[in-house]
C-alpha cells in the first residue's frame, strides 16, 4: 500500500483511539418554536409533537419528532468545531490526502426515548471506522463512519452511526449510453415484473392457485395449471448464488467489467442482475487476489436503475458489513 | 425453481412529493444545515451538481413521516437506518413505497420493520429500515 | 411398431471447407462446397440424395442448396433449434429417416462465415428481440448485461468451481489438450501452435473466470455429413461408419445458456442424452476409446466427463489432470483439436473427427479406436452421437 494510505490509517488510528469526546451541548434546550419549524417544512401533520390531546393521550404532553434529534446540536452557522471533533478531524486529513469530495452514504439512528421541551441534550461522538481505499462510482475514496450519542444528563436518548464516502473525484468518462441498454421483450405473461421496476417494486409471480413462487414468471403453474397469477413485492433480499465479471466485449449501455450475479432471494426464486456497492455506484473489481469484495453467499439487496421511461431495471447491492 | 409464499407482505400506500426549491431550503433551515449546497444554487453548480439538493435530515424527517401516517400518532419510532443515494433536486419527484418487511417481539414491544424506498428520476435517493412499535391492538 | 435403431444407418462420406477466419464467399457456397465434397468422400452424386438436414440457425436453405448441387426431388428436409446443441441431432435425424425408409441419402450440412461475418461471441441483440419464447426467456438476461455466450458459461463455471473446488487450471488442461491436438493437424487454424498451461493462465480474462485461451474461436467454412443406410453405405467407396446411438436431451427447466434457475445448475441436459446412448448402444463409458466433446468454452468438457459417466460428480478436474485428455491417455479428447483448435463449425467439424477416427485416418489417430462418443453443444438443449468401426 502506497504512503498514503499509511498516513490516513495512522491518522485514523490516532482519532479512533481518542474514543468519545467530551459532551457537547445543545445550543438551546428542546422547544416548541423549534419543533414547529420543523414541522411546517417537513409537512409532518402528526398531533403528538403539538400541545393536542392526542401528544397529552400518548406522551402526556408534547414531544419532538425523533429525527430531530440531531437537529438540537447542530453547529449552525458558527464556523468554529472543536479540536477534538473526530469527523471534522478525519475530513481535514483525507482532504490534505486529496480526497476532497464528500458524498453521505449512511445515516442510522435509534431513539430511546422521545424528547420533551425543556430537554436539554448533549452529544458525544466517536470516530469507529476508517476503510479504504474503494473504487466506487463517484472515484477512489475511503468510507468514514462516527457514532454519536445523545444524553440528557446521563441518560441516553438517541444514537447515530455516520457514513460518509470522502472521495477524489474520479474522470469523468465519456461512459457508455444507458438508452442504448438491450430492451427485454415483453408481452401479457411479463409485464407486470418491468411495471414493477418502473415503480420501485420488486414483483415476483404468485400462483394464485396454489400460492408457488417462480421467476421467470409464465402464463401457467407448473404446479396446479392455474392460469390465475398474481405477484408478490419482494423485499428484494437474498445472496450471491453464482457471478461473473465480464471484461470483453463491450455491452450495450453498460461500463466494463461489469459484475454480474445471478440471486437466489430470501424466497428461494432466482433473478439475474448487475451487482453494484452498497451505495448502488458501480463495483469495480480491484485487481489482484484480494479482489473480492463479492463472493458466492454475499448477501444483496435490491436496488433500481432507471434507465428511462420504458425501462428500470432491477440491480442488487452488496449488503456493507458495515465497518471492518 | 419455486417455493411456497411467506405471508403476503404489507404495502403502504404510496407518497409523492414534489421536490421543490422551498422544500429544500426551507428544510435545511429548520434542520439548521447551513451547508451552501442546500441553499445556494450558484455554489452548489460550481461545486459540480446540478442544483441544491435535499439535506439527509430532512430525508430522514420524510421517511418518518412517511412511516408515521401509516402508522398513526400514537406509533412509536425506535430506530431509522437510511442508505443514500441519488441526489433530490428540485423539479423532481421523491417517490415513496413502503413494505412491512419483519415483526419482531422484543420483551413485551411488537416491533414492526419497514423497507422504505424513497425514488427520484435519477433512481433511489434513500433506502431505508424503520422500526416503529403500534400501540398494543392496534393492525397496521 | 418398433425399428431397430442402432447400428441401422451408417455416414457414407465427411466433406468440409478450408477453416478460416475469411472465407471470401458465400454461406450458400461453403455449404455448397462441403456437401460435394462429402458426396463425393461417399461415391455418390447429388442426384443421390433425397434428404437435407440442418441447424434452425443455418442461413442456407434446403432448396438453395438443392438447387446449387442439381439434386433432385428432395422428400426429407429438417431443421434442429437451439444453436450448437443440433449439431449431433441432425445426424439423428437423418438416421431416423434412413432407418424408417423415410429417406435414403441423407446430408447434414452447417455452413457459416461465423467470424467475417455475424459473430455469435459478441452480444446478441436480435436474441433478446426475438417475438417469440426465447426472446422473452432472454429479457431476464440481456438488458442487465448477461450477453455473451462466455458469461453465461462463466456464471455456470464460477459455481462449478465453488461446489468442487475447480481452478482456472482444471479448465486450461482442456485448453492444452485440444491445442496440443490441433498443432499436428494440417486443416486445424492453429497448426503448429500448442499452448501451456502457462500460456493458458496469463491469456486475459473474457468473463471472469473465463480466459481468453478458455472461449472457442470465431470461424467461417462448412462441414457436412452423409448418411445412409448401412447395408448400402458398405458397398459404397468410404465404408460404413455406423451410428449405434443418437439422442437429443433437454432437463427440467431448461432455458438456452441460463438455465440457472433449477436447483442445481450444470448442464444435466447432457445426463439426458448420455443415458440414452448407454442404451441404445448396449456401451457405457468404458467401451469409449476416443471422445469429441463439445468445446466452446472448457468448463463444460469437465462437465461433460461428469455428466457421461466418464467421472463422478465434481471429479473431472482429477479426470483430465497429467495430459489423460490427451493423445496417450486414457480418454484422448478432441484429437483434432477441437473447436478451440481447429474451428468453430458448431460441433459439426468434431463429428467429421469421430468418423475418421473409426475410419483409421485421424492424424492423431488414437490405436485401435472402435467407438467414439461425441457431444453437441451445452448449456443448451442438446444432442449425442455413439459411431462405431463396422464389422
Ligand atoms: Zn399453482
Amino acid at each position: 500500500m502506497s504512503d498514503t494510505h499509511d498516513w490516513i490509517m495512522e491518522q485514523a488510528s490516532l482519532l479512533r483511539d481518542r474514543g468519545e469526546t467530551t459532551p457537547r451541548p445543545a445550543r438551546d434546550p428542546v422547544n416548541q418554536p423549534q419543533v414547529h419549524t420543523w414541522l411546517e417544512a417537513i409537512g409532518d401533520p402528526n398531533p403528538v409533537y403539538r400541545d393536542t390531546p392526542e401528544a397529552t393521550e400518548v406522551h402526556g404532553g408534547p414531544v419532538a419528532p425523533p429525527a430531530m434529534a440531531q437537529v438540537w446540536t447542530m453547529y449552525g452557522l458558527d464556523p468554529h468545531r472543536p479540536a477534538d471533533d473526530p469527523l471534522h478531524s478525519m475530513m481535514q486529513v483525507m482532504d490534505e490526502a486529496g480526497f476532497t469530495s464528500v458524498l453521505g452514504t449512511n445515516c442510522d439512528q435509534t431513539y430511546d426515548r422521545y424528547l420533551r421541551p425543556g430537554d436539554h441534550v448533549t452529544v458525544t461522538t466517536r470516530l469507529e471506522s476508517v476503510v479504504g481505499p474503494k473504487r466506487t462510482g463517484v472515484g477512489e475514496g475511503y468510507f468514514v463512519t462516527t457514532r454519536s450519542t445523545w444524553r440528557v444528563g446521563d441518560e441516553q436518548v438517541a444514537t447515530m452511526l455516520f457514513r460518509v464516502l470522502k472521495y477524489k473525484p474520479g474522470p469523468r468518462s465519456s461512459g457508455p449510453d444507458p438508452s442504448s441498454t438491450v430492451r427485454p421483450a415483453r408481452n401479457r405473461d411479463s409485464e407486470f415484473f418491468w411495471e414493477g421496476t418502473a415503480v420501485g417494486e420488486l414483483r415476483i409471480q404468485r400462483c394464485n392457485g396454489c400460492g408457488a413462487l417462480r421467476h421467470p414468471p409464465g402464463p401457467m403453474c407448473p404446479h396446479c395449471h392455474a392460469t390465475d397469477q398474481g405477484h408478490v413485492v419482494s423485499p428484494g433480499r437474498g445472496h450471491v448464488y453464482s457471478y461473473v465479471t465480464h471484461h470483453a466485449p463491450q455491452v450495450p449501455g453498460k461500463q466494463l467489467p461489469l459484475l454480474l450475479a445471478v440471486v437466489e432471494l430470501d424466497e428461494g426464486v432466482r433473478m439475474i442482475g448487475e451487482l453494484r456497492d452498497g451505495t448502488g455506484s458501480r463495483l469495480e473489481p480491484l485487481s489482484g487476489p484480494d479482489s473480492g469484495a463479492v463472493e458466492i453467499g454475499t448477501p444483496v439487496e435490491v436496488g433500481f436503475e432507471r434507465i428511462d421511461d420504458d425501462l428500470t431495471l432491477a440491480v442488487w447491492r452488496v449488503v456493507d458489513g458495515g465497518s471492518a | 425453481m419455486s417455493t411456497t409464499a411467506p405471508q403476503v407482505e404489507h404495502q403502504l400506500p404510496p407518497w409523492e412529493l414534489p421536490v421543490t426549491t422551498t422544500l429544500v431550503v426551507s428544510t435545511a433551515l429548520a434542520t439548521r444545515d447551513f451547508q451552501d449546497v442546500h441553499h445556494d444554487r450558484d455554489l452548489a453548480v460550481q461545486r459540480g451538481s446540478k442544483d441544491i439538493f435535499l439535506n439527509i435530515l430532512t430525508t430522514t424527517g420524510l421517511v418518518q413521516r412517511y412511516v408515521g401516517e401509516w402508522a398513526g400518532h400514537a406509533a412509536l419510532i425506535r430506530a431509522c437506518e437510511l442508505r443514500l443515494g441519488a441526489p433530490a433536486y428540485p423539479g423532481d419527484t421523491l417517490s415513496f413505497r413502503g413494505t412491512v418487511s419483519e415483526v419482531l417481539q422484543v420483551g413485551v414491544e411488537t416491533r414492526q420493520v419497514v423497507d422504505v424506498v424513497g425514488s427520484v428520476s435519477l433512481g433511489d435517493h434513500v433506502t431505508a429500515r424503520v422500526t416503529v412499535v403500534l400501540p398494543a391492538g392496534a393492525q397496521a | 411398431m418398433s425399428v431397430p435403431f442402432s447400428g441401422a444407418a451408417s455416414v457414407a462420406g465427411i466433406g468440409a471447407t478450408e477453416f478460416s477466419k475469411e472465407s471470401g464467399r458465400s454461406e450458400l457456397q461453403l455449404s455448397a462446397e462441403a456437401t460435394l465434397a462429402a458426396l463425393t468422400d461417399a461415391g455418390l452424386s447429388p442426384g443421390d440424395v433425397d434428404g437435407l438436414v440442418t441447424f434452425t440457425m443455418d442461413n442456407t436453405a434446403e432448396i438453395a442448396l438443392a438447387r446449387e448441387l442439381g439434386m433432385g426431388e428432395l422428400r426429407f428436409f429438417s431443421r434442429i433449434s437451439y444453436g450448437g446443441g443440433a449439431a449431433c441431432a441432425t445426424l439423428q435425424q437423418a438416421a431416423m429417416a434412413v432407418a424408417t425408409g423415410m429417406a435414403d441419402v441423407v446430408v447434414c450440412y452447417r455452413g457459416f462465415n461465423e467470424r467475417s461475418g455475424q459473430r455469435f461471441g459478441q452480444v446478441q441483440n436480435w436474441a433478446a428481440g426475438q417475438s417469440n419464447t426465447n426472446g422473452l426467456d432472454n429479457a431476464w438476461s440481456y438488458p442487465s448485461g448477461l450477453s455473451t455466450p462466455a458469461a453465461t458459461v462463466a456464471m455456470q463455471a464460477r459455481r462449478y468451481m465453488h461446489e468442487y473446488g475447480a481452478t482456472s487450471r482444471d479448465f486450461g488442461a482442456v485448453a492444452v489438450a485440444d491445442r496440443r491436438h490441433a498443432s499436428t493437424n494440417p486443416a486445424a487454424w492453429f497448426h503448429g501452435k500448442p499452448i501451456t498451461i502457462e500460456d493458458h493462465q496469463s491469456s486475459r480474462m473474457i468473463a471472469d473466470p473465463l480466459r481468453l485461451l478458455d472461449c472457442c474461436q470465431e470461424s467461417d467454412g462448412a462441414v457436412a455429413i452423409v448418411v445412409t443406410s448401412t447395408e448400402r453405405a458398405r458397398d459404397l467407396a468410404a465404408g460404413a461408419v455406423p451410428v449405434l446411438a443418437a439422442a437429443q436431451g433437454s432437463a427440467r427447466d431448461q432455458f438456452v445458456m441460463t438455465s440457472y434457475y433449477r436447483d442445481d445448475i450444470g448442464i444435466p441436459e447432457m445426463g439426458v442424452v448420455g443415458r440414452q446412448l448407454w442404451a441404445q448402444s448396449g456401451l457405457g463409458p468404458a467401451d469409449i476409446d476416443t471422445a469429441v466433446l463439445y468445446d466452446h468454452f472448457t468448463p463444460y468438457v469437465l462437465m461433460q466427463l461428469e455428466e457421461l459417466g466418464f467421472c463422478g460428480p465434481g471429479e473431472a478436474p482429477g479426470f483430465v489432470a497429467d495430459g489423460a485428455i490427451e493423445l496417450g491417455g486414457r480418454l484422448p479428447v478432441n484429437t483434432h483439436g477441437g473447436q478451440l483448435g481447429e474451428a468453430y463449425i458448431h460441433g459439426m467439424n468434431g463429428i467429421n473427427e469421430a468418423v475418421r477416427q473409426l475410419r483409421g485416418t485421424s492424424v492423431n489417430q488414437v490405436e485401435g479406436a472402435a467407438h467414439v462418443v461425441v457431444t453437441a453443444g451445452t448449456g443448451v438443449p442438446t444432442s449425442g452421437l455413439v459411431l462405431g468401426r463396422d464389422g
